[in-house]
């Protein structure tokens, strides 16, 4: 056996596309890597998020829901996406749009100044709104004397959220548009095209994957994110505090069957927006 | 005329990609660009297609100027070379995209869309995908899609690249028929001189930006009238000859009698010598063309219907060799045989052979070759290496030979060195230029370039002749020398100060005289522009605009040159060739 292994690994496994012992052997290793991997890393969490909100029964876990603070919480969270994904969604197009089909000065600054809100902390990016628009920030004065509120309300935290997820739609599309290049756009274009047929027609079919990919990425961190928001919403329960910063509030009163509720749902919304993702993907292929 | 282009220029970066472009494309008329990659001929389709913008110059199709007419206007229909068909639509969503942007009706479509598949030979696959199509089925919905609305203009820019060989073929004939039933007048870029010869009615040479040559596919291959178009449109042995009252003379013999002319001006001259036009055999009387020399066989290829040779000339033989299509200097001539030809004489490498010529085409470019001209042959040998002259040399495929003068400048003093001026002489500028100018200009030199140490490949060449009988000889000279560079021509017709009122009209004709003769004699287009003053200090002030110019200057009598142009000359920063044509 000593002699035969060695031998086995200079014949059969070098060969391409022989089902061998050794072959298979190799394929189950990988798979049960990947897979334990996964199930430790992020199976494991998951779970317990939901073993943690049913720790008391279902109907402590829906009770939970019933409380007006966190259902105010849960409405911030879902209006401050409604809002900032389509918003960075146009910026994000724009964006691509004009790095990937032209040629300007101060094309690199731009690419990196996109890229900034993902190197930067988020607790900066929500203190960078404090110092513009806090009491004794820059406009801070001049908001107070005309009754405008944006730090500590609605404003800020939307904001503090699309600074941070604005990046996602426009790395998603600037490569991609980049490699998909021109030559469709200009073969419509000599076809009698106007710009708005050319983008609905040829553009947006061609990119559709790749956009919806950054729109599920950008909606997923806008209802996630913590930090930004953390510093510009003021922690007012049931007017500021968004799914995050409620569960943290919870979570820190010891109403642990409140937090992983929330939590849940949290995770539950994630999911949704995958499962949406997948099948707008599904339908869009088996049309073809 | 369906397309007219006049003066087209584009500029990428400063330098010109489309230099001065003028061309007229009648109706029906299969019109192939051809060039190598970087010379201008995709930008100048794109230029018609309305895709990119013109910087000068004017685009009319069917007689409408659609210079500034945006793409979609325009009423062209353009094939790319990647194909860049819809990916996401089916082929019969395709064809109907410039349908349904003008708004027809679903049966009108679906009628012209089986109209167009059944001439690109595609039918009933309509349903499917670009992606489930081979290459050459791809571009053929390609075809017929740019032709879905009846455009007045096709234009195909490289559609065969992507190809093999075979499909390539079927293709070309597809187009050329779908063309022919059509009558649509049609604009074909390629780098493929095969494939121009095979579908063209009228080729465009271009290079460097600039629309070197046109014609008809044969007129171009047996006469062309530039090195690049003779080298590029097939292969072709350069040689440098002289032109004698008696015919081409090569070395020592004179292998061509046919362009007999007694008139002619004995001259060096380039010769083109199409691989298929020369002649080996045993011994020099087995030969039934003119005899060129005798030599060793170096190499022979067989490629299937012609067998290539490469033939080492033999010493005796002054004839000297230019370079070869591969860029390979030296004495050695490439030969193709046929079959028929290879039964009657069997060749073997290091086999000795008489070469005759059978056909010997003279390019009529005034400029064949270089002589670097100074005091000694250190310095003629340093002259020679001068950056700009090299640069000239290795893009005009052509020698710099040297000749030294130790008496250069010296009044009264004659020639040093044997024998007349030949080709182009080359003068380092120094100092005592001017006078050294005027010395070899009273010696028989007829072009002279002047050149200093530090000159650079020119971006803008100025042109001024004083005197109507330097005239021609200037414009052909700048026509042959422009061919090689990149730079845009300016001519500078220049007054005296005193006349500006008076003369203005008069000079604004001569301007457009000068033009339309360099257009027409030579294929060069320039720019024109009117100046009053002193020729020299004009040309100076022109000069210190910009850094990287040249100037061409042709004179007609050598009273007080070195004075006039000692400000010019005399340790000078910019290349100056002197054309003169008076009696020396």
């Amino acid at each position: 056996m000593a002699a035969a292994l060695p031998s086995a690994l200079a014949g059969d496994a070098t060969r391409p596309g022989q089902r061998t012992w050794l072959h298979s052997l190799v394929r189950w290793l990988f798979i049960a890597v990947s897979l334990t991997f996964l199930a430790a890393v992020l199976l494991a969490p998951l779970a317990t998020v939901f073993v943690m909100a049913l720790a008391r029964g279902l109907q402590a876990y829906l009770h939970s829901f019933a409380d007006p603070d966190t259902a105010a919480a849960v409405r911030l969270t879902l209006t401050t996406a409604l809002a900032v994904v389509p918003i960075n969604t146009l910026f994000g197009l724009a964006a691509a749009w004009a790095i990937a089909k032209f040629e300007f000065p101060g094309k690199s600054i731009l690419i990196t100044l996109i890229d900034l809100p993902l190197a930067i902390s988020p607790v900066i990016s929500g203190m960078v709104f404090v110092l513009l628009f806090g009491l004794h920030g820059w406009f801070g004065v001049w908001l107070r004397e005309h009754d405008l509120s944006i730090i500590f309300a609605l404003p800020g935290i939307m904001l503090a959220t699309m600074f941070v997820t604005f990046p996602y739609v426009a790395r998603e599309l600037i490569p991609l548009m980049q490699q998909l290049g021109n030559d469709e756009e200009e073969a419509a274009i000599t076809l009698g095209a106007g710009g708005w047929m050319t983008f609905f027609h040829v553009t947006l079919p061609k990119i559709r994957w790749g956009l919806l990919y950054g729109v599920v990425l950008c909606n997923a961190r806008a209802m996630g994110e913590f930090g930004a928001v953390s510093v510009v919403s003021g922690h007012i329960r049931g007017l500021t505090n968004t799914m995050p910063l409620h569960i943290e509030i919870l979570y820190n009163e010891y109403n642990f069957v409140g937090a992983f509720a929330v939590a849940s749902l949290l995770t539950l919304l994630a999911a949704l927006t995958l499962v949406v993702k997948t099948l707008v993907e599904r339908t869009g292929y088996r049309r073809r | 005329m369906s397309i007219t282009l006049d003066q087209v220029t584009k500029h990428y970066a400063g330098a010109p990609v489309v230099n001065d472009v003028s061309l007229d494309i009648g109706d029906g008329e299969f019109f192939v660009l051809l060039g190598p990659s970087g010379s201008g001929k995709s930008t100048l389709l794109r230029a018609i297609a309305g895709l990119s913008a013109v910087d000068h110059g004017r685009i009319a199709l069917h007689g409408r100027d659609v210079t500034h007419v945006a793409a979609r206007k325009r009423g062209v229909g353009l094939v790319f070379q990647n194909y860049a068909l819809f990916r996401h639509m089916t082929v019969a969503e395709n064809i109907e995209f410039a349908l349904r942007v003008r708004h027809m009706r679903a049966t009108a479509r679906r009628q012209r869309r089986q109209e167009l598949l059944r001439l690109v030979a595609l039918e009933g696959m309509d349903q499917r995908l670009p992606a489930q199509l081979s290459g050459g089925q791809q571009q053929r919905v390609a075809v017929a899609r740019a032709l879905a609305h009846k455009p007045e203009v096709l234009l195909l820019d490289e559609p065969f690249g992507a190809l093999d060989a075979k499909i390539r073929e079927e293709l070309r004939r597809t187009i050329r028929q779908v063309q022919r039933a059509l009558g649509i007048t049609t604009v074909l870029v390629t780098h493929d001189q095969e494939e121009a010869f095979a579908m063209a009615d009228r080729i465009g040479v271009m290079n460097l930006g600039r629309l070197l040559e046109m014609g008809a596919p044969h007129d171009l291959y047996s006469r062309p009238a530039t090195r690049f178009v003779a080298t590029f449109l097939g292969a072709a042995n350069l040689i440098l000859a002289r032109r004698t009252p008696d015919g081409i003379q090569m070395g020592a013999n004179t292998v061509a009698a046919a362009e007999r002319s007694p008139g002619v001006e004995e001259r060096e001259v380039v010769a083109v010598v199409r691989p298929e036009e020369v002649e080996v055999a045993a011994s020099r009387d087995a030969l039934s063309s003119g005899y060129l020399a005798s030599g060793v066989v170096a190499e022979v290829v067989f490629t299937g219907a012609l067998e290539s040779l490469r033939v080492r000339l033999e010493n005796g033989v002054q004839a000297p060799l230019l370079a070869q299509p591969d860029g390979a200097a030296g004495a050695s001539l490439l030969v193709t045989r046929t079959q028929h030809e290879q039964r009657g004489f069997e060749i073997h490498p290091g086999q000795s052979v008489a070469i005759g010529v059978r056909r010997v085409h003279v390019l009529p470019t005034p400029l064949s070759s270089f002589t670097a001209c100074a005091a000694s042959p250190a310095l003629a040998d340093a002259l020679s290496r001068q950056p700009l002259l090299a640069e000239l040399a290795v893009r005009m495929k052509t020698r710099i030979a040297m000749r030294a003068e130790p008496q250069l400048g010296v009044p009264e003093a004659a020639c040093a060195a044997d024998g007349p001026f030949v080709g182009t002489t080359a003068l380092a500028s120094q100092t005592d230029c001017a006078h050294q100018a005027e010395w070899l200009l009273r010696r028989g030199a007829q072009d002279l370039l002047v050149v200093p140490e530090h000159a650079a490949v020119p971006q803008r060449v100025l042109i001024h002749w004083m005197g109507e009988g330097a005239r021609s000889a200037t414009l052909a000279v700048s026509a042959s020398v422009l061919r090689h560079l990149s730079a845009e021509a300016v001519y500078v017709g220049i007054f005296p100060e005193q006349s500006a009122r008076a003369r203005a009209q008069h000079g604004m004709r001569e301007l457009l005289d000068a033009r339309s003769e360099a257009q027409l004699a030579h294929g060069l287009e320039m720019r024109t522009e009117l100046r009053f003053g002193d020729v020299a200090q004009e040309l100076a002030l022109r000069l210190a605009e910009a850094p990287a110019q040249m100037l061409i200057v042709g004179v007609t009598e050598l009273t007080r040159f070195a004075e006039r142009f000692s400000g010019l000359l005399d340790g000078g920063q910019w290349p100056m060739l002197i054309v003169y044509r008076g009696s020396p």
